[in-house]
């Protein structure tokens, strides 16, 4: 065998297959997609954060929320508060008519009469409150606007000192009102010469706006955890999850280009991250507008939400632009992984860097310009924001597309480099990030 | 040994390996590996673990990259095109696991698309490898929930569903309990018919002595002999493969040149 005729085969000619390449890289890639697409949606955890989560947990937490924030605000109101009242014996009374008087689905109010001489010291008020004696204290020296104002004291890590509060506040007005009434009816005048000023206070913006802006505060940095997340867990299934099912060498016998079977795997975890995104943007949508409109009862001053297709439709090519970029970049790193749990641990911290930037956008005077277009990540949710709210415009938005295409091309060479590495695909450890750099500067 | 490059499944020169390794360092896995395996024949490589068997399996199949030599399978260069080497190979390790979540239909399927077979050809390729390894009774179950036998007869129907001119096993029957073992030595058996080249690397001796046309030895990185069991007891003088083998290793780490 050794010693054989090597010389006749360095002389043989070099033969080529004559066949006819059916598979292209992309043809390659599209099948590895599709194949890989349908074993991740066999996988639980993509399925549970890729379609259970949206389609079930956004309705059923908003559901359980706005139930909740009923049932607590319901029982706060059916309270039945006690409150004492400091004032000579003419206003403890007139008070007393006032603060109980019966308002349909409310508790009882019970007022009790304290003595003109007690202290509006807070020690002594919160022992009187601690001593349940009252739940807050109305300190009314004259029922007349002319004396000295009235004083309410609660104590505000109280519950129900706190509903006493606003219980007193609100039957407050409705007596202030009164009283103006009669004084405007002894001088015959009209009640609203009693204020000097007047201010009556109108929005110019339709509610509609106020649901957008609402929205752009969620949606823009939903869509970033959501595309990270989206493509977490198959980023890690496709590459360490591969190695620790001991399937990678049977991935690399393909008889398919080895850059479509990389874009392949590429391909797969990006078209979760954006079922994913897309999922949870609709979910979050009608979710938001159904939440608003509970807890505001509808009034005609409540943020009116609807689901904001346009802008969905126009952050669509950015949003699968930036899709790529992530799941590029998740599965490259993921790709230095032995193991399903090693791959949990390296995409921890990159995540991260995804959705930091993406809080920051919801910082005050954060909007898309000419220089914030250029940030991956960042100009993304700040476009998204932008075409929620209608102030995004050409310029910034074309920039915005330019960084992404460049990223995501940078983010696809950097995994498809590590993924090329015999190193990187065989590798029974998981690859130090210090090695990093000498893989990809590596041929 | 032939010099008739036509007649060669299997040809390699001077096929080398080098890795790079954090703690050892540059390390020679394969260093100057000659092989010639011709169309019928089955060709076994035996040697200790870390040997370089696997390494130089794994360069022929494509899936390593040759740090230097030449390699040719059914006559294509595996570093020029090693898009028609797959398409010409079937390949079977330990190592190579069958997908989990894909039933052993859909694996053969994906298999066998990529290799080309569509619609009709494609099914009736599923379906006599369905009937040649008895797969009817778990093949559309997920191979996740196969036994070890029944997921290596999914593997290997895996590795020939494209009917390919040459078979690369890696220690094919390592793991397998009797049963499976005997199928995979009668498999391997039946191949010599069918005039596929079969290559496979063992360190069980008396498989490689039932089996096999020629042996080539490997230790350390290189090929110490190859041949038929007669041409090696001819260069070593000793009778049974076992004494043979030690006699040629003896030889290499006495740093007597191979044979």
């Amino acid at each position: 065998m050794a010693g054989g005729p090597g010389s006749a085969l360095s002389q043989a000619p070099r033969q080529t297959s004559a066949a006819p390449r059916t598979s292209g890289v992309l043809r390659a890639a599209l099948a590895v997609a599709r194949k890989e697409l349908g074993e991740s949606f066999r996988d639980r955890q993509t399925l549970l954060y890729t379609f259970v989560l949206p389609l079930c947990m956004y309705p059923a937490m908003f559901w359980v929320m706005v139930q909740g924030v009923l049932v607590v605000q319901g029982q706060k109101q059916a309270r039945d508060v006690t409150i004492g009242v400091v004032a000579a014996a003419e206003t403890a009374e007139a008070a007393r008519d006032q603060l109980t008087l019966d308002e349909e689905g409310r508790g009882r109010i019970e007022v009790i009469a304290l003595p003109p001489e007690t202290s509006q010291e807070s020690e002594v008020i919160a022992e009187l409150i601690e001593a349940e004696e009252a739940d807050a204290l109305l300190f009314l020296p004259e029922a007349r606007s002319d004396a000295d104002p009235a004083a309410l004291f609660f104590d505000s890590t109280s519950s129900q000192s706190e509903t006493a509060r606003g219980r007193v506040v609100s039957a407050l007005e409705a007596w202030a009102l009164e009283l103006r009434q009669e004084a405007a009816d002894a001088r015959d005048i009209d009640p609203a010469a009693l204020e000097p000023i007047l201010v009556q206070t109108r929005k110019i913006n339709p509610s509609k706006d106020e649901g957008a802006l609402v929205l752009s505060l969620l949606l823009p940095m939903l869509l970033v955890v959501m595309c990270v997340l989206g493509a977490f867990f198959p980023a890690v299934d496709l590459t360490a999850g591969e190695k620790e099912r001991q399937t990678a060498e049977t991935t690399l016998l393909l008889p398919i280009p080895r850059l479509g079977l990389h874009l392949g795997k590429i391909f797969a975890v990006c078209a979760t991250s954006m079922i994913a995104a897309t999922l949870n943007l609709l979910a979050l949508g009608l979710s938001a507008g159904h939440l608003l409109g509970q807890l505001a009862g509808l009034g005609d001053g409540a943020p009116k939400v609807e689901l904001p297709l346009g802008a969905l439709l126009a952050i669509a090519p950015l949003a699968a632009l930036f899709a790529f970029f992530v799941s590029a970049a998740l599965t490259g790193v993921a790709s230095l992984a032995a193991s399903f749990k090693e791959g949990q641990a390296l995409l921890g911290p990159v995540q991260m860097l995804f959705m930091l930037p993406a809080m920051a956008t919801n910082l005050p005077g954060m909007e898309l310009t000419a220089s914030t277009a250029w940030i991956p990540v960042v100009n993304v949710s700040l476009a998204f924001r932008g075409l929620l709210v209608g102030s995004a415009s050409a310029g910034p938005l074309l920039i915005c597309a330019l960084s992404l295409t460049a990223a995501a091309l940078l983010a696809i060479w950097f995994s498809v480099r590590l993924l090329s590495s015999e190193e990187v695909s065989l590798s029974s450890e998981t690859i130090p990030m210090a090695r990093l750099l000498r893989i990809l500067r590596s041929r | 040994m032939t010099d008739s490059t036509s007649a060669s499944a299997i040809r390699a020169e001077g096929l080398a390996k080098t890795f790079h390794d954090p703690q050892r360092g540059v390390v020679e896995a394969v260093k100057g590996v000659d092989l010639d395996c011709r169309k019928g024949e089955i060709f076994g490589l035996l040697g200790p673990n870390g040997a370089g068997k696997t390494t130089t399996l794994r360069m022929l199949s494509t899936i390593l990259a040759p740090t230097s030599g030449r390699a040719l399978i059914d006559g294509i260069d595996v570093a020029e095109d090693p898009l028609e080497v797959r398409r010409r190979l079937g390949f079977l390790s330990g190592s190579t696991g069958l997908y989990p979540r894909l039933t052993g239909r859909e694996t053969l399927r994906y298999f066998g698309r990529l290799h080309g077979l569509e619609g009709d050809d494609l099914e009736a390729a599923i379906a006599r490898a369905f009937d040649a390894f008895d797969l009817h009774a778990f093949g559309d179950g997920r191979c996740e929930a196969l036994s070890t036998g029944q997921k290596q007869r999914v593997s290997i129907a895996r590795a020939v569903l494209h009917d390919p001119p040459v078979l690369i096993l890696d220690e094919p029957t390592t793991g397998l309990d009797i049963m499976a073992s005997s199928d995979m030595i009668q498999f391997i058996d039946s191949r010599r018919e069918a005039g596929t080249c079969v290559l496979f690397s063992t360190h069980i001796l008396s498989e490689a002595e039932r089996l096999c046309d020629r042996i080539g030895i490997v230790y350390d990185g290189r090929m110490l002999a190859g041949g038929s069991l007669d041409e090696l007891r001819a260069i070593t003088g000793k009778e049974w493969l076992e004494e043979i083998f030690r006699e040629l290793v003896q030889r290499a780490d006495a740093g007597e040149g191979a044979a």
